[in-house]
């Protein structure tokens, strides 16, 4: 964990699916909470099937915000519970406002408009820090391309919608992301060749179309390096997968290397199951990337 | 070779989450089918480099018995070429090109990408050049979005906002009409205006109307990719990575699929890790930490795939296969995939 990445107010985790960023994005929560960092942590999910929950083993959020160790807590947040809640506040009158969120159209709308959603779960973000809930959130963002889309969102809303309270969010919530000083983001990758791939071109879209890099890049999930000399009873299969998956690897990062050269954080697979000691194990790593 | 009943279909999409291997699963399909004589295409959005060129996208077919082709997605030129169809003359669509909100909507709509996966496949299915048709579908999460993709777009297009957006608001002065209807009018076209701009509502409002020649074909078109997401000729193959963990998200996503009507041929548990022959010690310190770690993610898929087997159901048909030294990226390699897996269906059924 550096230091700079350490002061920001939002960290955004993103990467192609599948390779780990539920499981770096409660790691750096945790680390963020913990010591010397002590910051008071919210660690929040988008995606509606729940599963931040089980990295830390306390009980789902239900979209509530619940505690997960000390300074640490977690909340998955939707976007159609965020749009309820500005008409709520707009429309002082409850039962208008129900009425208001029901209808098909505002409901069509909400969906379908471009931005809008993405632009909901940062709203709720920055909410959350301008009312001093949470000392940093870090966003377990959407897979990738989804990803980018959800950092683009406020310039694009911005673009759009020129004037009046929803584009003087935007233009705010824009500032705020391409900021390098509050908004920190983290892509996580795989050392195999189409997620490291995917990670490159989205490095290149950051810069291209947003102007902005990422903080740090974590590759997860490596093989060990080989042994010196293999031992005399390692069963041969068992070897060559090792050898091969190993050597995959190897390249793979000489490729990221040459695309990124930045701070990088190296992960290995670890065996053990999805949960609070995976989370715990790596934050370790994490902490001491020396090590 | 005889072909499995399990992939007896014409249209076969192949579905899962991210990280699967479902891109290559399908091209070890595609390349497997058109050995055995099959005018084979495979339709994918995101290859890798190796597996592009080994496909040949976008180059002379390869040469097999049945001729493989592949292509590539690409959700813009694909929603750029139905509003080109739909459009009762070029300038019409060209007032849809140049509209804002279409070039921001085009990528940005939620579902877009997902409904110009299964546009495309309509279009394909069409063509009687193609005996076998394998789709690749984006990797979204759960996949339901690309499920979902064509409902959406046509409940959106049937929707009160449509039917509000395409009423003319605007007069040709470029004035809200509201602002007529008195001082009430004024009072609304002025909060407006204030909340998010005249000039926002302006060009949505003209998107709309620009659009509102194209809506029948759209939603027709839409109707009809629904029905062959659901005909007799398409099956589908849902992709899953191993270790317990993934069984719930897998059992969601196999039932949601059949409560939708879709016909689940097939549940492929993909990258195992094999058992490490001997058993070596999961003890730290006792053996390397690089066999160690084999040995536990053998054993640990190896429960996975127990717990696998205990919870479904006969009528759920699944096979596993085995994590390869190396990614399968050439010709000969893909063929040796798709053989292995025609063997264990054929081992389990």
């Amino acid at each position: 964990m550096n230091a700079r990445l350490a002061r920001k107010k939002l960290v955004v985790v993103t990467g192609k699916g599948g390779v780990g960023k539920s499981t770096l994005s409660v790691t750096i929560g945790r680390l963020l909470a913990g010591k010397p960092w002590s910051r008071r942590a919210l660690v929040l999910e988008t995606d509606p099937r729940e599963s931040l929950h089980q990295l830390l083993g306390v009980a789902p959020s239900g979209g509530a915000i619940v505690p997960a160790g000390t300074r640490l807590r977690i909340q998955n947040v939707q976007a159609r519970a965020v749009h309820e809640e500005i008409v709520r506040e707009r429309v002082r009158i409850a039962a208008l406002a129900r009425r208001i969120v029901a209808s098909p159209l505002f409901q069509h709308f909400t969906a379908a408009a471009p931005g809008l959603n993405e632009l909901a779960v940062l709203v709720h973000a920055y909410r959350l820090l301008q009312g001093r809930k949470a000392d940093v959130v870090v966003l377990d963002a959407p897979a990738t391309g989804h990803g980018l889309s959800l950092l683009a969102a406020p310039q694009l809303v911005a673009d759009v919608i020129s004037g009046g309270p929803v584009g003087e969010l935007a233009r705010e919530l824009a500032n705020f992301v391409a900021d390098p000083e509050r908004c920190g983001i983290v892509v996580v990758t795989q050392a195999e060749e189409m997620v490291v791939q995917e990670a490159i071109e989205l490095i290149a879209s950051l810069k291209t179309r947003l102007g902005t890099r990422p903080e740090l890049v974590v590759v997860n999930a490596l093989y060990p390096p080989l042994p010196q000399s293999a031992s005399p009873h390692a069963p041969a299969d068992a070897l060559r997968l090792w050898t091969a998956r190993r050597r995959a690897n190897e390249q793979e990062l000489v490729r990221l290397r040459a695309a990124w050269d930045g701070p990088r954080v190296d992960l290995p697979l670890v065996p053990l199951e999805r949960g609070p000691a995976l989370v715990g194990a790596l934050a370790e790593m994490f902490g001491n990337p020396g090590r | 070779m005889k072909l499995p009943q399990a992939l007896d279909r014409r249209l076969l999409i192949v579905v899962g989450a991210g990280g699967v291997g479902k891109t290559t699963l399908a091209a070890a399909l595609g390349m497997v089918l058109a050995r055995a004589g099959a005018d084979t295409l495979v339709m994918t959005f995101d290859p890798s480099r190796r597996l592009k060129d080994a496909l040949g996208v976008g180059r002379v077919p390869v040469d097999t018995p049945g001729a493989l082709h592949a292509s590539l997605l690409d959700a813009q030129t694909t929603f750029d070429g139905l509003v080109r169809r739909y459009a009762p003359d070029g300038a019409a669509a060209t007032r849809i090109f140049e509209n804002r909100f279409y070039r921001h909507l085009a990528g940005s709509l939620a579902g877009v990408l997902e409904y110009m996966a299964v546009e495309r496949l309509f279009e394909v299915a069409r063509d009687s050049q193609f005996q076998r048709i394998i789709l690749d579908t984006p990797p979204t999460r759960q996949a339901l979005d690309f499920l979902q993709a064509p409902e959406r777009i046509t409940e959106f297009l049937a929707s009160d906002t449509l039917r509000l957006a395409r009423r003319s608001w605007f007069d040709p002065q470029g004035n809200l009409r509201l602002a007529r209807l008195g001082p009430v009018g004024r009072k609304i076209a002025k909060w407006l205006d204030t909340l998010v701009g005249l000039d926002l509502l302006r060009e949505v409002a003209e998107f709309f109307q620009a659009f509102g020649p194209l809506y029948d074909g759209f939603r027709e078109r839409a109707a009809a990719v629904q029905k062959l997401l659901r005909a007799r000729e398409t099956g589908f193959i849902l992709v899953t990575g191993p270790g317990a963990e993934r069984i719930p998200d897998m059992l969601f996503f196999a039932r949601r699929l059949r409560e939708a009507g879709h016909d689940l041929r097939l549940i492929i548990v993909n990258q195992v890790h094999p058992v490490v022959a001997g058993q070596p010690s999961l003890e730290p310190g006792e053996e390397s930490d690089g066999l160690r770690l084999l040995a536990w993610l053998g054993e640990h898929h190896r429960r996975g795939l127990d717990e696998l087997s205990k919870v479904l159901g006969p009528k759920d048909p699944w096979v596993s296969l085995p994590l390869l030294p190396e990614t399968p990226a050439g010709l000969p390699a893909l063929e040796a995939l798709g053989t292995t897996l025609f063997d264990r269906i054929s081992q389990r059924f």
